[in-house]
């Protein structure tokens, strides 16, 4: 089942503790977030790659999983959403995916259930061909780079300065 | 002379007669020529030679004339003359059958030769190739044929064998008797074959037998392991459910303006350094109280009842959370009650077991915690940067030190090489997964804890990585605090390495005998409480040593005692008392993931812990948790597969 996108972009009970971590290492924080905006960068570039050549979802899977970790880690949680769901989908674990309306509209509180959303959500899940796997992720990964820009500005915003 | 085996079953046989077929020792005897007493076997023979050589009838029956065969001349006078007079035939044809059984043949000759016979167109020649004129001798050579009886077969062969009173036999006979019996099974062959058969036969049925007991042994075993694994889920669930409505009562409680130790129940609005003296002591009275009324209540606290209520030593209780046995915290409301009154510390599973102490003072951030002694070297494996800067991060802030590889095959080479205190390990890696790595490193090292770090928390994947051998699951993204409970949870009864090997080189004078089976993940400590009444005694020693500041040498000793256990080709055995050890152990009994229940005595001290508390009250209180857990330790020892932290 897919969870629920999350309203906030930011957990701020976790970023918070880390930040706290700056108090004995000024600036802690802020390198590790801006460490993850390349490595996000990086792993988008990279999907984006491998959409255009190898069509390779086990990499993608990887790819997903691996920047899922780091955002979640920093409470980047729309980020880590997405991910997810671009994990799942090179796992062919789910076939769908929620319309960017739907994901915009997640964002201002407007909780639509994104399993009302998605087309079809089934127990059994159809194996489909790749390339609608594929095509899935490439909207994912709109998605995941939308919502990067998001974090990216709001992060700017709390430390006020562009990062 | 004795015939060929060919020839005698060439020969035509006629069956009718009497002596069929049985072949005897006495015809034996017969049947050797150079064996020249005759038995009267063959009367009709000489009968019909005395009849040829007096040349009785002439006209009716004699030799021919080379000598060699007889003729019958004419048969109907034979018949009505001889036969009644010499022999017992009534016809002719009957004469003649008895010739063919001692093989006379009759001389066949075509149309013309019968015509031009000297003897008569209807005479009858037979002819014998011992049976000459004048040769009486030869005649101990005709003998009866065997005839071939259809009746001698393999299921009769005894009758083959058995030496028979049968009396007209000749070489034929045995011959074609050999013959049978050559081509037959002897019957002790038989019985032996059949003999094998049967032990086959039943070793067959055995081997069925077994395999299908083995089957059904297999089935029985796999039924029961999925009981297991079902229950384990379901206490899992039980235990989850109780967690929650612990923390639900918990937050109920507070929100009533009824204060909680932190480390039972941090509530988002309080502030770390709410942690009052006042409170302290006062839960100190209140302590001796709940300690009563717990002891009463449920005997899975018993050994707490032998606990001598000093205040102090209850108040030291209560600073460390001790685990204690669910069903009383369920079943006691007294208990509970009291306990929430005295503001409890029950360990949350959200939050880190507490340290009172040492945390206080170097961690003033860790309002709640256990000891955690600094100098441990952690292992990190994992792939991501950002994750590495964070974990890495928090480990330093807890006085670890860490070294960072990147991948499976580079964890499991670091661990051939070097010792850690703790492991934290990524699942999902380049190279080699987390959970292999981590089999392959219980290969040559089974004690170093392992802790997986993984954002896949389904229920089968936790399976799968405990059977791998790790220790434990910290769901990602985990929290300082997740973290900090993980290493107070495999970390906080032991001495870290490297001060082991110090203190190695200095205390080589107390090596007492370590009694405590200390788990690994110092879970499994519950039975060294055992003492718990020790723990009472000494619980200011303990005390001291969670202050664990100060170098004693007791508090050092006690902890490398249970450290021992889990490595213990590194320690040399010196813990000093095992009492000083029942009451570390007893600290350390909870385990941050078990649900803290209404620990009576410890509810008095809860109050020194909460943060604020004067150092000394801290480490006073600190050592003597007495509780006993060997109620709990059946819950502890299954803990890792219940505490799923974040689910």
């Amino acid at each position: 089942m897919m969870s629920a996108i999350p309203k906030e972009i930011i957990n701020w009970s976790i970023l918070n503790e880390i930040v706290s971590m700056d108090e004995d290492d000024p600036e802690f924080s802020k390198g590790l977030i801006i460490q993850f905006m390349e490595q996000a960068q990086t792993t988008f570039d990279k999907m984006q790659t491998i959409l255009h050549t190898t069509k390779d979802l086990g990499e993608l899977d990887s790819l997903g999983h691996f920047l899922k970790g780091s955002s979640a880690a920093l409470g980047l949680q729309r980020i880590a959403w997405v991910c997810e769901r671009i994990q799942n989908l090179g796992r062919k674990h789910e076939n769908s995916f929620p319309s960017s309306e739907v994901v915009r509209a997640s964002l201002f509180g407007n909780n639509m259930e994104p399993s009302s959303a998605a087309s079809v959500e089934s127990e059994n899940m159809p194996q489909l061909d790749d390339s609608v796997y594929l095509g899935l992720i490439g909207e994912a990964l709109q998605e995941a780079r939308n919502e990067f820009q998001l974090a990216k500005l709001e992060l700017s915003k709390y430390y006020g300065s562009p990062l | 002379m004795n015939l060929s085996n060919d020839t005698d079953i060439s020969r035509p046989s006629t069956s009718a007669s009497t002596n069929l077929g049985i072949v005897n020792s006495a015809s034996q005897n017969n049947g050797n020529n150079n064996n020249t007493i005759k038995a009267p076997s063959n009367d009709f023979v000489r009968k019909l030679f005395g009849i040829l050589e007096r040349c009785e009838y002439p006209d009716i029956v004699r030799w021919t004339e080379k000598g060699e065969s007889f003729v019958v001349l004419d048969t109907g006078k034979f018949t009505t003359q001889i036969l009644p007079n010499h022999f017992k035939h009534s016809n002719f044809a009957s004469f003649v059958r008895q010739l063919n059984k001692y093989d006379f043949h009759k001389v066949k000759k075509s149309p013309e030769e019968r015509q031009n016979s000297q003897y008569g167109e209807l005479s009858w020649e037979f002819r014998h190739p011992y049976f000459t004129i004048h040769n009486e001798e030869a005649l101990d050579n005709i003998k009866r044929k065997t005839t071939v009886q259809k009746k001698i077969m393999l299921d009769d062969s005894t009758v083959l064998l058995k030496p028979n009173s049968g009396t007209q036999t000749g070489t034929e006979e045995r011959a074609g008797a050999n013959l049978i019996l050559g081509n037959a099974v002897t019957k002790d062959k038989f019985n032996l074959l059949k003999r094998r058969v049967d032990r086959l036969q039943k070793d067959l049925d055995s081997a069925k037998e077994e395999s299908y007991n083995a089957k059904l042994e297999f089935q029985k075993l796999n039924s029961k392991y999925n009981t297991v694994v079902e229950s384990l889920f379901t206490f899992k669930t039980v235990n989850d459910n109780l967690m929650n409505n612990f923390n639900i009562l918990c937050s109920v409680l507070n929100n009533r303006g009824i204060e909680l130790p932190p480390h039972i129940y941090q509530d988002p609005r309080l502030k770390q350094n709410s942690g009052t003296q006042q409170q302290a002591q006062a839960a100190t009275s209140a302590a001796t109280q709940a300690t009563t009324s717990a002891s009463n209540s449920t005997a899975g606290m018993s050994p707490m009842q032998n606990k001598p209520f000093d205040p102090l030593n209850s108040a030291v209780n209560a600073m460390v959370p001790g685990p204690v046995p669910l069903s009383a915290s369920l079943s006691n409301h007294n208990a509970v009650n009291a306990a929430a009154e005295l503001q409890l510390p029950l360990p949350n599973m959200n939050h880190g077991p507490t340290i009172t102490t040492d945390k206080g003072d170097k961690l003033p951030e860790t309002y709640d915690s256990f000891v955690l002694r600094e100098g441990f070297h952690v292992l990190l494996v994992e792939d991501d940067a950002v994750c590495i800067q964070l974990c890495s991060k928090f480990l330093r802030k807890y006085g670890c030190t860490v070294e960072v590889v990147t991948d499976g095959l580079a964890a499991i080479s670091t661990l051939e090489k070097f010792r850690y205190d703790l492991v934290l390990m990524d699942i999902v890696m380049p190279n080699l997964d987390g959970a292999t790595a981590t089999s392959i490193v219980r290969s040559f090292d089974i004690h170093t804890p392992i802790i997986a770090m993984t954002g896949n928390i389904e229920d089968q994947d936790l399976i799968t990585y405990l059977q791998h051998g790790m220790n434990d699951i910290l769901a990602k993204p985990f929290t300082k605090d997740d973290l900090h409970s993980m290493l107070i949870r495999y970390l906080r009864d032991r001495v870290p390495l490297i001060k082991q090997q110090e203190q190695r080189a200095h205390a080589t004078n107390e090596h007492h005998h370590h009694h405590g089976s200390t788990a690994d993940n110092g879970t499994g400590t519950g039975t060294a409480n055992g003492n718990s009444g020790g723990g009472v005694n000494h619980g200011s020693n303990s005390g001291d040593n969670s202050n664990g500041n100060g170098p004693h040498s007791v508090d050092r000793n006690g902890y490398a005692s249970s450290e021992a256990d889990s490595q213990p080709e590194l320690l040399t055995r010196s813990q000093s008392h095992s009492q000083m050890q029942g009451s570390l152990d007893d600290t350390t009994t909870n385990p941050p993931g078990v649900p803290p229940q209404s620990l009576p005595p410890t509810s008095g001290q809860a109050h020194g812990p909460g943060r604020g508390v004067p150092l000394s009250t801290t480490a006073s209180g600190h050592s003597s948790s007495a509780v006993s857990d060997h109620d709990v330790k059946g819950l502890v020892d299954d803990e890792p597969l219940l505490k799923k932290q974040r689910v």
